[in-house]
């Protein structure tokens, strides 16, 4: 009975994890750059508690997002400065995905000035979707286990750097910085059952992509 | 257009399974249905390969030296010396000074009294062993095989630890966890010997050179401290120190991957 019903989208729940869609929303960064008055120390010692514990993660993430350890510095120096203005509006709770949020949407921004030729890839997400073939098709290469393990971390890198950018977005925060699915429903501004599409198909196309580069 | 396809996909099971998102009776019900169908089963290991991969392959990679200090100046939380000759006098002004004095203390500090922060380290590790003892269980990661603790670390910590492997020296792996030790997450081994527990902990430390075990009593514990190509490691437990000093020169001479 179980095992048939699985087929079906609402078959399997993910676990309920604190805060609804309305606590998600509540804790959305907001940019006030208006502000007049000088910072406080308060926000110092927020900014210190709250944002710079994540600043390997918000490296991370930017560096994989821009493919480049430079345009990554200035990114994350940009998101900070925007995460230290709205550190008044955090509402609370966990603040790494708030600050990856940041420095997601910062990186896209960042992109879109700079290389717009790099965001196309970004816009036409939901072309790249749809035109994927499902993961479950059995004329799908497949390659041995054995032969993922074998793969170096440069074969690995570039794999995962030619997947769309949404798919490597979804697996980065996942399998490189921890984030369970509604952190990442979250980040990315997306459904769970898109991170859940997302991450299955990025997983898919990078282990088909190490195979092939292997044979 | 609609894709309900994706939701038909019956691998995104497998997925929520590997990722620890299904709660207990749902991932009762994948393991059933991948027991019975090959094609999940060769997903599921495909996946499991590539996550593993993915943890010893892409280790964290910390920040660029002086990117904290450069954003922490962007904010004004470290401000340009030109700034202080305001004559205004404000609370804001006052505040902002007390700040930047106490990073100019504090930097000082630590220069001058290079010892302080060595003594920072030493409680934070033994505060860590003891609440560890206190805790419901004394390690974040139960495994006692190296080739599992090893990977959990790099998932989480720029640096994993040396892991190896002393039960046949009777000194069993339990598992590890991660310390806050002076604000830094670092990497705890511990070893077991004859129902005590051994925390020893790996604290990036690139200001001091190779040094022997040193032994000293701190609370009541034993702790051995040395210095090897740029982490300091702090073995700490209440054995006798002879028992602790064995455990030291069996970490330090046996290869990890042996």
């Amino acid at each position: 009975m179980t095992i048939v019903s699985l087929h079906r989208r609402d078959a399997f729940r993910i676990k309920e994890r604190a805060g609804g869609p309305g606590e998600i929303a509540e804790r959305n960064p907001r940019i006030d750059d208006g502000q007049d008055d000088a910072p406080g120390v308060d926000d110092h010692a927020r900014f210190s508690a709250l944002v710079l514990p994540h600043l390997g993660d918000a490296y991370s993430l930017a560096r994989w997002i821009t493919g480049s350890r430079a345009d990554a510095e200035d990114v994350v120096q940009d998101a900070c400065l925007r995460a230290f203005r709205a550190i008044s509006g955090f509402a609370g709770g966990n603040a790494r995905p708030w600050v990856l949020t940041i420095v997601r949407n910062t990186a896209y921004t960042w992109l879109r000035k700079n290389r717009p030729s790099a965001v196309l890839v970004v816009e036409d997400l939901e072309g790249v979707e749809a035109a994927q073939a499902n993961p479950g098709d059995p004329d799908h290469e497949t390659p041995e286990t054995a032969l993922i393990a074998k793969a170096d971390a440069a074969r690995l890198e570039a794999a995962i750097a030619a997947l769309p950018a949404s798919y490597r977005e979804t697996l980065i925060l996942r399998d490189v910085q921890g984030l369970s699915y509604r952190e990442i429903a979250e980040v990315t501004g997306v459904p769970i059952g898109t991170v859940m599409s997302r991450l299955a198909r990025g997983r898919d196309q990078v282990i088909e992509t190490i195979g092939r580069s292997a044979s | 257009m609609t894709r309900p396809m994706i939701h038909e996909d019956p691998t995104l099971p497998v997925h929520a399974y590997l990722d620890g998102e299904l709660d207990p009776a749902n991932a009762l019900a994948v393991e059933k249905r991948m027991s019975t169908d090959p094609l999940l089963a060769a997903e599921c290991e495909r996946v499991d390969a590539l996550q593993r991969l993915m943890r010893e392959r892409l280790p964290r990679q910390a920040p660029p030296p002086g990117l904290r200090r450069r954003i922490e100046t962007a904010v004004g939380m470290q401000r340009p010396r030109a700034r202080f000759a305001q004559t205004q006098f404000s609370w804001r002004a006052l505040a902002a000074s007390i700040v930047v004095t106490a990073f100019v203390a504090g930097s000082s500090t630590s220069m001058f009294l290079a010892p302080a922060q060595s003594d920072l380290v030493r409680n934070g590790v033994v505060d860590a062993h003891i609440r560890a003892l206190m805790a419901p269980q004394p390690i974040d990661v139960a495994s006692s095989d190296r080739h599992t603790v090893k990977p959990w670390f790099n998932g989480r910590i720029p640096q994993a630890p040396r892991v190896v492997d002393l039960a046949k020296q009777d000194f069993p792996l339990v598992g590890g966890r991660i310390d806050v030790v002076d604000e830094t997450p670092v990497p705890t081994l511990v070893y077991a010997h004859r129902k005590h527990l051994i925390s020893l902990t790996a604290v990036p430390d690139t200001g001091h050179a190779d040094s022997a075990p040193v032994l000293s009593v701190a609370n009541g514990y034993n702790m051995y401290r040395w210095v090897e190509d740029g982490v300091a490691y702090w073995a700490v437990s209440d054995v006798a120190s002879a028992d602790l000093d064995r455990l030291v020169t069996l970490f330090r001479t046996t290869p990890p991957d042996q």
